[in-house]
């Protein structure tokens, strides 16, 4: 993601020659993934590039959209990592998701008037805001756009059934273990992950509300596949040492992530 | 609304209305569509996980869930659906199902051939974005489940359940009395919510003795609607009800 990325401040409006130059950072990773299952034509990837967009450039832990506000952009992850969550009354919060680059952050934003959920930067991170009316356009158009837009948008209910399954069903180790497949999976997908290596920015306590748990039992647990020599993880970087046997502790199958639609 | 008597669909248009209007054109093409009426029996799979989506189904009365099991054999129910609802509204566009969907109770269904659906929905933008608002709910259903379960307390996991599933009933208009029959047994009750039948059974009984709900069986009464969502953590926020098919039933 390093190509083309320069940091601006949120809400700085790059200039129609600016953004040309600019074009593939934003599209390359989207068209990757959409690539891998809808064709598109030259005039839907012309459409695509012709959309207004401005790079946001967010702090760690700064919201991207929160529940009960209206929406009007909806936001693609250029660099970094992002997450959703949900609080409960009492503020406990649960994360429903983590998003790597390339992914959108809030499409259903584009169709539904309040969002209800909130969005935060896991590390720095930079998104391409693209306002939701130019998106809706676009959608409306172009019957290929649709389909990728609503094929992301199934897949993320798929990952989100998945969680519904991972807490309600598995215990402390194959919570973990599940939610650490999957990550490397996707970033594996993605093109980002190096072998069994990949960049592991999220906190315990980020882990322990992905997951269900207190941030004493995750630390347990992670303590324990490491010690069992499954997995390496110092300082933002995890490292697969038994993908087989993280699989197994996980119940990990790929079929929810439709990598091949 | 003549134009839709007498055909089944007109409940699916009457569902998808609560998020998004249609034109008369779009409830017409809705109408066209080409479907079978099938009954279903109890315990029925509309689709199983792994298999091809080559239908979709429209459940016209009793009630459905999703589930997936784990490869110990546990099962988790992820989603209940009430008689309007799309079953596999979910599954458009992938290869394969990622989950299972059955029958809770003797049902009918309407059958729609998927590819008849995917042409619906890609050749008609409004058609097209009312369908994909349809899915967005329910990915945001979802998600509200990952906290149920993620993050609430057992009593309040169930209550939730509860207002959840009245809710969605009221805004079909299928529960006038303020009377619901729930046709969960406390097992799936259980995997519903992550918990054991045993720990639903003692929930279940604790609110009725805190006299929040009346249960006769599968027929349950709220006493106390804003105690109940109270203790359940319930917004309807997520449900994106909006009020095209005439405004909500006021819970009683």
């Amino acid at each position: 993601m390093k190509r083309g990325v320069r940091e601006v401040s949120p809400r700085t409006v790059i200039t129609r020659r600016d953004r040309r130059l600019d074009q593939s950072s934003f599209l390359d990773p989207v068209l990757r993934r959409w690539g891998r299952t809808v064709s598109l034509t030259d005039q839907d990837k012309e459409a695509l590039a012709a959309l207004p967009w401005t790079r946001r450039v967010y702090p760690r832990d700064a919201y991207l959209a929160r529940e009960g506000e209206p929406t009007s952009i909806c936001t693609v992850l250029l660099g970094g990592f992002a997450f959703r969550q949900k609080l409960v009354s009492d503020g406990a919060r649960q994360i429903i998701s983590f998003h790597i680059p390339g992914e959108f952050l809030d499409l259903q934003n584009c169709l539904l008037d309040v969002a209800d959920h909130n969005v935060q930067a896991l590390n720095r991170a930079s998104v391409a805001a693209i306002p939701k009316a130019a998106l809706l356009d676009l959608m409306t158009a172009r019957a290929n756009i649709r389909r990728a837009i609503w094929l992301d948008t199934l897949i993320d209910s798929s990952i989100f059934r998945e969680w519904v399954v991972n807490l309600g069903r598995r215990d402390a180790r194959g919570r973990i273990a599940h939610l650490l497949c999957e990550l490397a999976d996707r970033l594996r997908a993605a093109g980002i992950a190096e072998g069994e290596a990949c960049d592991f920015p999220l906190t315990q306590e980020q882990i322990a509300d992905a997951t269900g748990l207190t941030a004493v039992h995750t630390n347990r647990t992670l303590q324990a596949l490491r010690k069992d020599g499954v997995i390496s993880l110092t300082s933002s970087r995890l490292v697969i040492l038994d993908w087989n046997r993280l699989v197994e502790i996980g119940d990990f199958n790929e079929r929810y992530l439709h990598h091949s639609v | 609304m003549d134009l839709v008597r007498d055909n089944p669909l007109e409940l699916l248009i009457r569902k998808i209305r609560t998020h998004h209007p249609l034109t008369v054109e779009d409830q017409k093409r809705i109408l066209d569509l080409p479907f079978k009426v099938r009954t279903l029996e109890p315990q029925a799979y509309s689709i199983r996980e792994g298999d091809r989506p080559e239908r979709c189904d429209i459940l016209l009365s009793g009630f459905a869930f999703r589930h997936k099991l784990t490869g110990d054999g546990s099962r988790q129910i992820m989603a209940i659906h009430i008689p309007g609802e799309a079953l596999d509204f979910q599954n458009l566009f992938l290869e394969e199902s990622d989950h299972n969907v059955q029958m809770l109770t003797r049902a009918v269904v309407a059958q729609i051939p998927r590819d008849a659906l995917e042409k619906l929905v890609l050749e008609n933008p409004n058609v097209g974005r009312a369908v994909l608002v349809f899915t967005l709910v329910e990915a945001s259903i979802f998600r509200e489940w990952v906290l149920n379960i993620g993050r609430r307390d057992a009593r309040s996991r169930i209550a939730h359940l509860l207002c959840e599933f009245a809710y969605r009933v009221n805004a079909q208009g299928l529960a006038p009395s303020g009377i619901y029959e729930l046709p969960m047994t406390q097992e799936q009750l259980a995997d519903a919510t992550g918990l054991t039948p045993v720990h639903v059974n003692r929930v279940l009984q604790a609110l009725q003795r805190d006299g929040l709900m009346e249960r006769d069986r599968r027929i349950i009464r709220f006493v106390d609607w804003d105690a109940m969502r109270e203790v359940g953590d319930f917004n309807a926020r997520y449900l994106h009800a909006r009020e095209f098919q005439g405004g909500l039933i006021h819970l009683g």
